[in-house]
């Protein structure tokens, strides 16, 4: 076996899942502050990629006034949807609620590419797509940059998480009584979580979308999203960086290595077996607290 | 708003009146066929330009007074590649006298053969379905009346050998989506490695294809002298991408027909200058036909889409089959101009389509009771940054290992019905 290619394919797959762990930080962050299974991740990150081509295409906007403007859009769409939709849930069975996620997840996937049209979109932030070689391997500059932008936004989540703010939050995930009781406004609190699930979410469906384009295949992200979170504990951010590296490398080393024994198909296989693993063998992830629910 | 007693009783009358309508309608001359179409789900890449084309070809067919007498009516539907929901746009289509169907989907293609041949309503497979349906002594209502994916992948390494003069001792990588569609030419290549003395190298990847990150290093690593890349939408655009950015030289690289303007667009028009596609119509708007669409039809107002897609590689295509459609009524009137209008009567006619070109936009499609491809011509075009510059002309290749495939498969049909 060529450690080259080993090598190159570890490398790529970490900065692959650096990008993938920023969809799942969506999904931490909601959790950790309402105790809410976000399944709509994947569909907002895809609405995010589709919300920055439509600033840039028809207000005719340049990529970096088009990229701020997205991304406070869609801090404000997430906010909506727990205004307008989660918090009328609230005291309703936990598979309503994954349920209403799951609709949202529905509703978006058909609607963007309805209302954009489905064909994929080009979006360039300008990265140079010539090759760039370390020894005998690539650094795919795509990835380099999109693993580096994840790593400080995931690394930004957990500052925020050590902040003022992020204390408030993490007190209404403890326990929303007492938060009440001592005067944290609860609802705003779960609703910035939600914001900030809908900005990050829209970051990593900018990158993504610059590697892929823009298409309805982004809210395929999902899948990756919650191996990544599950294995890295769904109330924990820093679980997710190591999460990510993880599923990323074992994704790729599997294209890579078991791929040509079998005839392919083991990529999306990985991240299914990660998460029937986690929950079997440990259920609260790498860094969960042991009390967190199977969802 | 309220629905009171009498504005029901007004909306159930009008209703009625537009009911009674139909019987009217059903008295016009026309001739009905059937475009159940997946818009909304895998297909989507393709559907929208093609039935554009479609549409407005027999648009300027039923504006110059149709056929004999009859018009040309298409009924459009979204089967979302769902079989259930195909099938059931399928028996509606039947019960309103279609006599031909056009799916525009492989799965849903497969799915409607077993209908198609009992109820003897011509289905049009577009570029898609089953390969085998080439021949028609065992598919006989099942027109693919275009190169089959054997065909295109014949056609491709032929031109590699062209260029090479020889491929001994070269090698060739297929990276293609793992699925039956991405699957269909590997028997071909396998026959024509064994023939020719290339290496092939084959490197699937997950559907729909939008991660292919741990592939195109592997690609690399293999120094190939050509690759050929087999997918669609989502997966063509990420392969391009990743292969510019693995360095891969671009005029060694090609695809199946499925590759638009848009995916070069997409991926960026100056970094995949040189790659190379199969063509199974001119695309462009220099064809006489697409510049009669665009005064007649377009510029009429009457075009059915955005007119920026008129002449796109898709939209042709589009036009190529509805063109073909029209050819096959036109010949079905010479031989009974009486009708009945059924799908045996359609069925006729497209067995009668002999070198027809559109005004040269086909290579000179020929439809026999034994070939349903049509003669299998296709040419080579390549992307010169702005659009593709056909390579050579109009031709066809390796249609003996081809054949073979098509008797193979098809003898099995008919042996099982699979």
């Amino acid at each position: 076996m060529d450690l080259w290619l080993i090598g190159e394919l570890a490398l790529t797959g970490a900065l692959v899942g650096l990008m993938y762990a920023l969809v799942a930080v969506g999904i931490v962050l909601v959790y950790k502050t309402s105790g809410v299974a976000n399944f709509a991740q994947g569909a907002i990150a895809m609405s995010g990629g589709y919300a920055t081509w439509a600033i840039a295409a028809f207000l005719g906007l340049p990529m970096w006034v088009a990229i701020p403007l997205a991304l406070v859009a869609m801090f404000g769409f997430g906010m909506l949807v727990e205004h307008a939709v989660l918090r009328h849930m609230v005291g309703q069975p936990v598979i309503m609620i994954i349920m209403v996620t799951f609709g949202i997840e529905i509703f978006l996937r058909g609607f963007m590419p309805g209302t954009f049209g489905v064909a994929v979109k080009r979006l360039d932030l300008g990265i140079p797509q010539a090759p760039m070689f370390l020894g005998e391997m690539l650094i795919n500059r795509a990835y380099l940059v999109g693993g580096a932008v994840s790593a400080a936004l995931i690394l930004a989540a957990i500052v925020l998480f050590n902040s003022r703010a992020g204390i408030v939050m993490r007190a209404v995930s403890d326990d929303q009584g007492a938060s009440w009781s001592v005067g944290i406004r609860v609802e705003r609190a779960i609703a910035v979580a939600w914001g900030l699930a809908g900005a990050t979410a829209t970051a990593a469906g900018i990158l993504w979308g610059s590697v892929q384009g823009i298409d309805w295949s982004l809210s395929l992200l999902l899948m990756k999203a919650l191996a990544i979170a599950i294995l890295g504990g769904l109330d924990s951010i820093p679980g997710v960086l190591l999460a990510g590296l993880i599923v990323g490398v074992c994704e790729s080393l599997a294209t890579g290595v078991i791929d040509p024994l079998v005839g392919g198909g083991t990529r999306d296989i990985v991240a299914s077996v990660i998460i029937v693993l986690t929950l079997l063998v440990r259920p609260y992830g790498l860094f969960g607290r042991e009390h967190i629910e199977r969802v | 708003m309220r629905l009171d007693r009498r504005t029901f009783m007004a909306g159930t009358a009008a209703a009625g009146l537009v009911g009674f309508g139909k019987p009217a309608l059903a008295q016009e001359k026309v001739v009905k066929i059937g475009m159940p179409m997946d818009f909304t789900r895998v297909y989507t890449f393709v559907t929208a330009e093609y039935s554009q084309g479609h549409r407005d070809y027999l648009t300027l067919v039923n504006e110059r007074g149709g056929v004999n007498g009859h018009k040309i009516v298409a009924d459009i539907t979204d089967h979302a590649n769902d079989i259930p929901r195909a099938i059931e746009a399928y028996e509606r289509m039947k019960r309103e006298g279609a006599v031909l169907i056009d799916p525009l989907s492989t799965p849903v293609a497969r799915a409607l053969v077993p209908r198609a041949l009992e109820d003897k309503i011509n289905m049009i497979t577009t570029l898609s379905g089953r390969s085998d349906a080439a021949d028609g002594t065992a598919f006989p209502y099942v027109m693919p009346a275009s190169p089959n994916y054997w065909t295109q992948a014949g056609i491709l390494i032929d031109y590699f050998r062209q260029q090479d003069k020889d491929l001994k001792g070269k090698k060739i990588v297929f990276v293609h989506i793992d699925t039956p569609f991405g699957r269909e030419p590997l028997p071909i290549l396998q026959a024509l490695a064994a023939k020719l003395g290339f290496t092939l190298q084959t490197f699937p990847y997950t559907p729909p294809g939008n991660d292919q990150a741990a592939i195109w290093p592997q690609v690399r690593r293999a120094r190939p002298d050509w690759v050929v890349f087999w997918g669609a939408g989502v997966g063509q655009t990420t392969a391009l991408s990743e292969a510019v950015r693995n360095g891969l030289p671009m005029d060694r690289l090609s695809s199946s027909v499925w590759l638009s303007e848009s995916d070069m667009e997409v991926v960026g028009k100056d970094a995949v200058k040189g790659v190379i596609k199969f063509e199974a119509c001119a695309g462009g708007r220099d064809p006489k036909v697409i510049q009669a669409i665009l005064k007649d039809v377009v510029g009429k107002g009457k075009g059915a889409g955005p007119e920026g897609k008129v002449g796109t590689s898709y939209y042709n295509i589009g036009v190529m089959m509805a063109a073909i459609v029209a050819e096959g009524v036109r010949k079905a009137f010479e031989k009974a101009p009486n009708g009945p209008i059924t799908g045996p009567w359609l069925n006729d006619g497209l067995h009668a389509i002999a070198n027809f070109t559109a005004d040269g936009m086909l290579p000179g499609i020929t439809v026999t009771k034994e070939d349903h491809q049509g003669g299998g011509k296709g040419r080579v075009a390549r992307w010169d940054g702005g659009k593709f510059v056909p390579q050579t002309d109009w031709f066809t290749a390796n249609q003996d290992l081809v054949w073979a495939e098509i008797r193979k498969y098809s003898a099995e049909f008919k042996k099982t019905g699979k």
